[in-house]
């Protein structure tokens, strides 16, 4: 943006321009690498990765870990969990939020300035982790699916995104449906919500980054381990020396996974939950800097 | 009765309670969608925070909160009184405060740096990659963290092929490692995402300023003294006094991923100990108590720099 001509070339400037440079292409470096030296390693041997060593490239290619973390049940219904988490809380979230949204947004509404604060008190006071959790159970929420959903639907600051993207559409356009008959629902669903592709687009990516992240709600709720996802479970082979041999128990191991070691079933299972995120968020990029200028000033 | 500069036709927008009235039959649908999205905020938002007052009764699971017997403020009394506090106070404030100075300047050098780097191109990609790890989970963080760090991690391996070190550094085993390990993997997973907002600052800047500071003798130095930084600088009172009121919190999922048995001394925070006490125990009472503390205090706080900042800077968030 400042390589402009107006700039004086100084002796100074260039040396710090070289450094700057390189200083750059060194954090980018140490950002990126454990993901390459974990993919690395999950490509691996077991027996051989523990010794150690293995920096960019695999010594000993091996595709076992991958062929464990495909067949292993426990890690399939995981994973199974995982998506659902995202399928259910996305469309559900995006639609909560955007139906919330366009209420607010509705300046002719009576009722929407005492919604609007009803919601925006909850950015500032909450329950707190005990208060909430007690709720769950006492809902009956316990080892159930619907915890992960149910009590993410609306959201203030998802509100103040949609409800302000949706305030700049010409309000021409709702008079002239109005005036049709059109009912307030399909209003939304038919006009409003495929106007507002691009912002819901970038909601879905937050509510989706988040479903797919969590895993302290897991290990709150998820008692019986019917609902684990894939998170919960790698956190549990990182935690428990145990874990793997508990898995591995289960099902019987053909000969190629013998040399499974919890290093490289681990690193597996981290590349398995890492890449979606890694294919998706680049898209989203030029969404960010709204949604956290909102987020920043309200909130 | 209001008119909308918009369409040129009035828009109805009845006053009092006789426009409540009115609304309800005239606006009966959008009414009828409000009442389930009214329900969920009462049960999700609102209950729970009726249930803080659980830190002022015995509570017991089951019972209704003003069933139970009243206590005032003992738990918070207990908790002051906890010969355990101060060892949590000093973590929280120890890891809080690396957070709030080394982890607050970092994104602000590096979105400074990244302004200063010529290429478009170049400099969008080093952004979406400083981003990434704020969107992987934190126990994906942890295992690369396990990767690196562990006795027989990469940085051991590399120290030792250097011959920095005889034998193997334990900085996750060590408590005196821990809050400089957190602050690192904290600034590694945050710094990119955080620089946004003073990058999305910094091209709010007119072009035009840096002309004319040319014109006046400024250098590249300068032009980031007397141009740059004050542009951003609102943004950096403000994100400070936010920052200021999260001085309690001083991690979570970090320290149940990460930390173990050997370190406790040095990561056990409040919130790690509300968890634990509050959830993992079963005393309801005193966890809420012990979060309900918490977060006065940072209310409290940053009430209190929005205050000062108010009367020194004139920038304030309410």
């Amino acid at each position: 943006m400042r390589k402009a001509s107006y700039i004086k070339k100084t002796t100074g400037g260039t040396v710090f321009d070289v450094f700057n440079a390189l200083f750059m292409i060194l954090l980018t470096a140490t950002m990126i690498y454990p993901f390459l030296n974990i993919f690395a390693i999950s490509l691996n041997e077991g027996t051989d990765a523990v010794r150690g060593g293995i920096y960019l490239w695999p010594r000993k290619l091996s595709f076992a870990n991958y062929a464990y973390v495909f067949s292993n049940e426990s890690l399939l219904r995981g994973a199974a969990v995982s998506v659902l988490r995202v399928a259910v809380g996305v469309a559900t979230g995006v639609f909560g939020n955007a139906l919330l949204g366009y209420i607010v947004s509705n300046r002719a509404f009576y009722g929407r300035k005492f919604m609007r604060v009803l919601f925006l008190i909850t950015m500032y006071f909450s329950g707190g982790l005990i208060p909430t959790y007690l709720l769950m159970i006492r809902l009956g929420m316990m080892n159930s699916f619907q915890v992960y959903w149910v009590p993410n639907i609306f959201s203030a600051f998802y509100m103040l995104l949609t409800s302000s993207y949706i305030q700049n559409l010409p309000e021409s356009l709702f008079e002239a449906a109005r005036m049709d008959g059109c009912s307030e629902l399909r209003l939304l669903v038919s006009i409003v919500l495929p106007l507002c592709v691009p912002m819901l687009a970038c909601i879905a990516v937050y509510i989706g980054v988040d479903q797919w992240n969590s895993w302290f709600d897991v290990s709150l709720y998820s008692k019986n381990g019917q609902w684990d996802n894939l998170q919960i479970i790698l956190y549990r082979l990182l935690n428990q020396a145990t874990a793997l041999q508990k898995m591995m128990e289960k099902q019987r191991v053909a000969a190629a996974m013998k040399t499974l070691q919890p290093l490289t079933v681990r690193a597996a299972t981290t590349i398995v939950v890492t890449l979606p995120i890694i294919f998706i968020y680049p898209f989203f990029q030029k969404y960010f800097v709204s949604g956290i200028t909102i987020g920043s000033v309200k909130g | 009765m209001r008119h909308s500069a918009l369409s040129g036709t009035t828009v109805t927008r009845p006053d009092g309670a006789g426009g409540l009235l009115r609304s309800l039959r005239t606006q009966r649908e959008l009414w009828l969608l409000c009442i389930p999205i009214i329900i969920w905020v009462a049960v999700f938002a609102y209950y729970p925070m009726y249930g803080i007052l659980m830190a002022f009764v015995d509570y017991i699971p089951g019972k209704e909160i003003f069933q139970c017997d009243f206590m005032g403020l003992k738990y918070f009394q207990q908790f002051l009184t906890n010969p355990s506090i101060a060892l949590l106070l000093r973590n929280t404030l120890a890891m809080s405060s690396l957070s709030l100075t080394v982890g607050f300047v970092a994104p602000i050098a590096f979105a400074l740096m990244l302004n200063e780097l010529g290429g478009r191109k170049t400099k969008k990609l080093i952004q979406t990659v400083s981003y990434l790890p704020h969107f992987i989970s934190w126990v994906v963080a942890g295992s690369m963290v396990y990767l690196v760090l562990s006795s027989d991690g990469i940085l051991n391996n590399l120290l030792i092929q250097f011959g920095a070190t005889d034998t193997a550094i334990p900085f996750l085993t060590k408590g005196e490692y821990y809050w400089t390990t957190y602050t690192i993997v904290n600034i590694w997973k945050s710094m990119g995402w955080s620089s946004i907002i003073y990058l999305s600052a910094m091209s709010g800047v007119d072009e035009e300023l840096y002309q004319a500071g040319a014109i006046d003798g400024l250098g590249r130095w300068g032009m980031v003294k007397h141009i740059t930084l004050p542009s951003i600088a609102p943004t950096i009172m403000l994100l400070w006094i936010l920052g200021i009121g999260n001085i309690l919190n001083a991690g979570f999922d970090y320290h149940l991923i990460i930390g173990n048995d050997a370190t406790r001394t040095y990561w056990d925070v409040i919130d790690t100990y509300a968890y634990r006490y509050g959830v993992q125990q079963g005393f309801y009472s005193m966890g809420t108590a012990v979060s309900l503390m918490k977060s006065l205090i940072g209310f409290l706080l940053v009430w209190a720099t929005n205050t000062i900042s108010k009367k020194l800077t004139d920038t304030s968030i309410f």
